[in-house]
């Protein structure tokens, strides 16, 4: 999912004066060498996509063509030019790209139904039958059939939603369609990117994008004119999203004509109707190669990364798949400066030796047969507190990691060794008091979060913290992190997050750039959520019995990330992270039609030895 | 009490270019005395005395007497007059001394912290604070060419309290005294103790920290060797260090006033020697108190010396001044603004042009009047305009009760109930209740005006808030709150926050906070809760300082204290909030929750408990003005 402030990134950016001369003169270039064409291509039943392409005026040699599809508008439309001197994008027109952007099916300029995340048809039989995967091979067809001088090797690429459509373009089998990057490809909505992580809703970024910016409104015709955005009004998420309260005062606000919304409000559980929207569902015999990328601490789509790669090489083997994940935000890859996320510094601009050294030469050698990539490992990962890429030839690299457990102990210990301790610690979650996600009073989800300070967690009386006597060397994560609770509750629901954090040594010096005292700080690098109902099945969620012992063990989004010599590590857990994700009722009720007298106080006890997490510890 | 920054602030000051114009007019047209003043029983206190070049007419002497030294030292170095209004006393001639208390720097003999007010002064060994102003001053009328013979004195802070002491002195060429956040009871309400609990965090900063507690073996120019903190984080210092007898082996031996500190728990003689008001009688010069309502270290210093001189010394001509300002913000030439609330105009400006100037130019040069200035002149934020009254707190001041009641409401009325109902957290003392939001170090000035919604969103805080006003609702003077609590164990303290809540609609603060050093600092001013006024009692003093008293596990007690003044409206379309708690860290020290001394407390006595506030019972006594 693309953000507002991500279609920000290309409209008013901030950039450096020393850049500005720069994209000043790839301006002027751009519009002098380049011109623009609008068409609308016909699909096999008849409906016209929307697209804008930029052709090169340069006829010395033939050209690629490079699409993104996305529901994001094609804008400008008429006769500006699209900005793309403004990102890394222009290397592309230097190297003499067809740069294509196409409205999807039934979004803007073009004709059809718009569906959110439309399921994969693996049963096409007529020409009626359509998904993404067709639109794109019918726009493919139509692009070296109808520009002159293409080369007839096409590349798709887009990030978040666009990442979607980049996967879907993978599987339209199109014999032009030579490399496909899907970028913090949006995969499993139910899962982990943008509306849910293991079945619990993120509130926020789930109403702000279908409703607050409008993104589900329908449409009864091609368009220019963006969707209302519905005006939420507030300063401070936190209390607005309490005062809203209960699920259902939600679903009021959004009129009976946001279908996504209502969809998602009545399938709860992982049922069909989610498994037909899991994009990797139809990742199978995949031909063109395959360069996935990611953010390590995005807050949208870091799981869809991870995971379409996985699928990708479990279900099709034979494709040359590649993965690179950086120490980036939602998109960052794509910026001008990858040097460092909210207060962590990662000192050197991982975003410019992203583009340079992977993305466009990878494109290059596809597209036009130019250079080499023997240099681009099966996969690069950028791991933090170690500041470096590392190449490994499978991720994660299971046969160079041990599963290392430590143990929740007594007097906020995390240990590695059991203790022998079978007490427990305590607290009260109370929804009316939810933990807050992120220290200050603000509007929108910040992508900073995921790197944030969790001194102003640790300081409250419901969030548990634990952390390990300080480090004597160096521990390197490498993979998924497991979380394996042992919890009894006072009701009969309860949600579960574990942060795994990275506590730096008293001696750090004060940030260079925002000053923030990194002297102890809590630096996240991992955090999920588990809604305890779904500890055995996601389709089959199951009340907890007062006051008995239950397993809650669940998987942590891949980390990459070296716990340096002189840090601790430090496990914290709580029961909400608002207003993050929806607030569990704590009873076993159905939590999208709940009422607001339905959100009750709880204990919950988590048991010492018992609960552990399991670290991929690189050998 | 004068902090590192207030220091910092003279002697490192970022000037303005007006202001380099000053200098050099001042340097040119001032020439500099350092004089070692002998004192009656032979000790020599050091002053440094700027006289005017102009010999056209005799000139008023203004002094503050500090125990910050009057740096610089050497004839050739001046004292920077000219970063703030103090400038526009050189400017009308005045001659200007700074003196070295008794025992600090370059003056002799033997400090002592707020040295008590003596009343059986017999024989010339029988000195405190207000003979050697007397000397003092005696000295310069006799010495200083070209004097008129009047002398001001005055001084913020700790020189506040040497101010509130001259006034003593009962000199007759000493016309005019204003006590400005004038350092005046520890125990109550100033500095180190609030209602009998330790602001720990400003009392090891100033004593270790800052190298206040160091001894003074003899005269120096050398300040006090300074405390590295191992830390950028206070309440993780804090919290670590544990126990204040961890902390007192970090301050050393050598630490006489935090040592009597420790020994000194409950309010007995020593602290009752230690109230400044005790000696005030008689006052014989035109006395101008002056504070801040926001002032997070002398704020109760201000209210109450000025209450105390018009109780104690009924015939003095006593006036007082209150601002809405941080610590000794009136004579920083930005009074637009504390933390994010704005005030709407620039009050030091004000204060020095209308007040402060006006005064001393009337009783020491018998230029102009003070016709104009008031008996009590104060800011109210929220409305922010000054209010000229004839008296403080106003005639027409109602104390209206205000009730806490189930779901978090606060309503002026009352409601009947039989069965009785209370809300309860447990408080836990490994993990207390931050003061602030930030991770910072040195206890900031701005919590007192910060937004409270981190705290509202514990669930160890307690919040009730009136439904949205449809009027505005003026407080003028103390706040009384009159808990019904039941606690689990047999001490706990309590803290009440007196909040307005801004409306929703308040857009963002976008002023640049913090110009000179950080980038811009927006937040949100909708829904922000802004601290009017905290207060924290340490229960075992609910009915006495001097003898405390355990809490009887479970039983339904009293808790009832004073809030310091408030000058606040609580605008239509706002509401108005109650906060309580049970910690206020690392502001305060925690109070282990058993009625044992805390200051020689073990680590393993710090316990969790539970606490009830009951409902309807419970209430503020707000001083509204009007009907």
């Amino acid at each position: 999912m693309k953000k507002l402030y991500f279609l920000a990134i290309f409209l008013f950016p901030l950039i450096a004066a020393a850049q500005k001369a720069d994209i000043q003169k790839d301006s002027v270039w751009f519009v002098n060498n380049y011109e623009k064409k609008e068409v609308t291509i016909p699909m096999r039943d008849g409906v016209k996509l929307f697209t804008s392409i930029y052709m090169p005026k340069d006829k010395s040699e033939k050209h690629p063509v490079l699409i993104t599809r996305t529901p994001y508008s094609c804008y400008p439309y008429g006769t500006a030019f699209r900005q793309y001197w403004y990102s890394y994008m222009i290397a592309y027109a230097h190297e003499g790209y067809v740069l294509v952007t196409q409205d999807i099916r039934g979004r803007w300029m073009s004709e059809g139904v718009f569906e959110v995340v439309r399921p994969f048809n693996p049963n096409k039989k007529t020409k009626n039958d359509i998904d993404e995967a067709s639109d794109t091979y019918d726009t493919i067809d139509w692009l070296v059939k109808n520009i002159a001088g293409n080369n007839g090797n096409v590349g798709v690429t887009g990030i978040s939603f666009p990442g979607f459509f980049a996967t879907e373009a993978a599987l339209s089998g199109h014999p032009a369609l030579k490399a496909v990057s899907p970028q913090a490809p949006v995969t499993d909505r139910f899962f982990g990117d943008d509306d849910h992580h293991n079945g619990v809703l993120f509130l926020m970024d789930a109403f702000d994008f279908h409703v607050g910016f409008g993104f589900s409104q329908p449409k009864d015709k091609p368009s220019m004119k963006p969707a209302k955005t519905y005006n939420i009004p507030r300063t401070d998420n936190y209390a607005w999203y309490l005062k809203m309260g209960a699920l259902p005062n939600f679903t009021k606000i959004t009129g009976d004509s946001l279908k996504f919304w209502y969809d998602m409000m009545n399938h709860p559980n992982l049922d069909d109707w989610w498994r037909a929207r899991d994009t990797r569902s139809g990742i199978k015999n995949v031909k063109p190669a395959m360069l996935v990328v990611g953010g390590l601490f995005d807050a949208e789509d870091g799981y869809g990364a991870w995971h379409t790669y996985d699928a990708l090489v479990k279900q099709s083997p034979a494709t040359t798949s590649k993965l690179v994940v950086g120490p980036w935000y939602h998109g960052q890859w794509a910026s001008k400066d990858g040097t460092h996320l909210g207060n962590v510094m990662f000192y050197s601009n991982t975003a410019d030796w992203y583009q340079k050294n992977i993305e466009v030469p990878w494109f290059n050698y596809y597209l036009k047969g130019k250079g080499s990539i023997d240099s681009i490992s099966k996969t690069t990962i950028f791991f933090s507190g170690e500041n470096k890429w590392h190449k490994f030839k499978e991720w994660p690299p299971v046969d160079a990691t041990t599963p290392t457990p430590v143990y929740l102990e007594k007097d906020g210990q995390l240990s590695f060794r059991q203790t022998g301790d079978t007490g427990s610690d305590t607290y009260i979650s109370d929804p009316s008091k939810p933990v807050p996600y992120a220290e200050k009073v603000h509007v929108d989800r910040t992508r900073e979060y995921m790197t944030d300070d969790q001194r102003f967690a640790s300081r409250r009386t419901d969030v548990l913290t634990y952390q390990t006597d300080t480090l004597t060397n160096d521990i390197t994560l490498a993979g998924p992190v497991i979380a394996d609770l042992m919890v009894s509750l006072s009701s009969t629901d309860a949600d579960f997050i574990v942060k795994l954090i990275d506590v730096l040594p008293d001696s750090t010096p004060n940030n260079p750039v925002t000053k923030y005292p990194m002297a102890g700080y809590q630096m996240l690098v991992r955090a999920e959520v588990m809604r305890g109902r779904y500890r055995n099945s996601f389709s089959k969620p199951e009340a907890f019995e007062p006051g008995k012992k239950s397993e809650v063990k669940f998987t942590l989004p891949d980390v990459a990330h070296t716990f340096k010599k002189g840090h601790r590590m430090m496990i914290q857990v709580q029961s909400s992270w608002f207003p993050l994700t929806d607030r569990n009722p704590q009873q076993f009720v159905d939590i999208y039609h709940a009422k607001d007298s339905d959100f009750v106080k709880e204990t919950i006890n988590v048991f010492h030895e018992e609960s552990k997490v399991v670290l991929p510890v690189l050998k | 009490m004068k902090k590192l920054y207030l220091l910092l602030a003279f002697l490192l000051p970022v000037m303005a270019f007006a202001q380099n114009a000053d200098s050099v007019w001042f340097v040119n047209n001032y020439t500099k005395q350092e004089v070692s003043i002998p004192m009656r029983d032979g000790v020599k206190l050091f002053i440094s005395a700027y006289l005017p070049k102009d010999n056209s007419e005799k000139h008023p002497i203004l002094m503050e007497r500090t125990p910050y030294s009057c740096a610089p030292y050497g004839k050739d170095q001046y004292r920077p007059f000219w970063v703030n209004h103090l400038i526009e006393y050189c400017k009308k001639g005045y001659i200007m001394v700074i003196a070295d208390v008794r025992g600090r720097w370059m003056s002799e003999g033997q400090f002592m912290d707020v040295r008590p007010f003596n009343f059986n002064k017999k024989t010339n060994k029988d000195i405190d604070e207000t003979t050697d102003t007397y000397d003092t001053i005696d000295w310069m009328v006799k010495n200083l060419a070209n004097n008129n013979g009047k002398v001001g004195v005055f001084g913020i802070s700790y020189p506040g309290f040497y101010s509130t002491m001259a006034s003593l002195s009962g000199h007759p060429a000493l016309k005019a005294v204003s006590p400005e956040a004038p350092v005046t009871d520890w125990f109550v309400g100033d500095d180190f103790h609030h209602n009998g609990a330790f602001f720990q965090m400003d009392a090891f900063a100033f004593y270790k920290g800052f190298g206040f507690g160091a001894p003074h073996p003899k005269p120096t120019t050398i300040a006090a060797k300074t405390y590295d903190y191992p830390d950028f984080d206070n309440y993780n210092f804090y919290l670590k260090v544990g126990a204040l007898s961890n902390l007192t082996k970090i301050a050393g031996d050598s630490l006489i006033f935090w040592n009597q500190m420790m020994n000194h728990p409950n309010r007995d003689d020593f602290w009752m020697a230690r109230n400044a008001r005790v000696g005030i009688k008689n006052v014989k010069p035109a006395m101008l108190v002056v504070g801040g309502i926001f002032d997070a270290e002398d704020c109760f210093g201000a209210w109450n010396t000025y209450q105390a001189i018009d109780k104690q010394s009924p015939a003095t001509n006593n006036r007082l001044v209150m601002g809405p300002w941080y610590h000794e913000q009136w004579r920083n030439n930005d009074g637009t603004h504390l933390g994010n609330v704005q005030w709407g105009a620039n009050t030091s400006k004000y204060y020095a042009e209308n007040i402060e100037i006006p005064f001393f130019e009337y009783y020491l040069r018998g230029k102009g009047t003070v016709d104009s200035i008031s008996k009590a002149t104060v800011f109210f934020t929220g409305e922010n305009k000054w209010h000229h009254l004839k008296q403080w707190p106003p005639a027409d001041v109602k104390q209206t009760n205000i009730y806490l009641q189930q779901k978090g409401a606060l309503s002026f009325n009352q409601i009947q109930t039989f069965a009785p109902s209370f809300d309860s957290y447990v408080s836990d003392p490994s993990k207390p209740v931050p003061y602030t939001q930030n991770v910072h170090f040195n206890r900031s000035r701005e919590y007192m005006t910060d937004d409270q919604r981190f705290a509202a969103r514990r669930p160890d805080v307690l919040v009730y808030e009136t439904p949205v006003l449809d009027k505005d609702i003026t407080l003028a003077g103390p706040v009384v709150a009159d808990l019904l609590v039941s606690i689990s164990n047999t001490d706990a303290d309590f803290v009440v926050k007196l909040i307005d809540v801004f409306p929703n609609d308040a857009g963002h603060n976008d002023v640049d906070i913090y110009a000179e050093a950080d980038a811009p600092n927006t937040v949100p001013q909708g829904g922000y809760q802004m601290l009017v006024r905290g207060e924290i009692m340490r229960g075992r003093y609910r009915n006495s300082y001097s003898s405390p008293e355990a809490f009887k596990p479970n039983q339904t007690t009293q808790v009832k204290y004073t809030l310091p003044d408030v000058a606040h409206t609580f605008k239509k379309g706002h509401k108005i909030m109650v906060q309580i708690q049970s910690s206020w860290f690392p502001l305060v020290d925690r109070n282990p929750q058993q009625f044992i001394d805390i200051y020689h407390a073990k680590d393993e006595d710090f316990v969790k408990e539970t606490i009830n506030v009951y409902h309807n019972q419970s209430k503020l006594v707000l001083p509204i003005v009007g009907d």
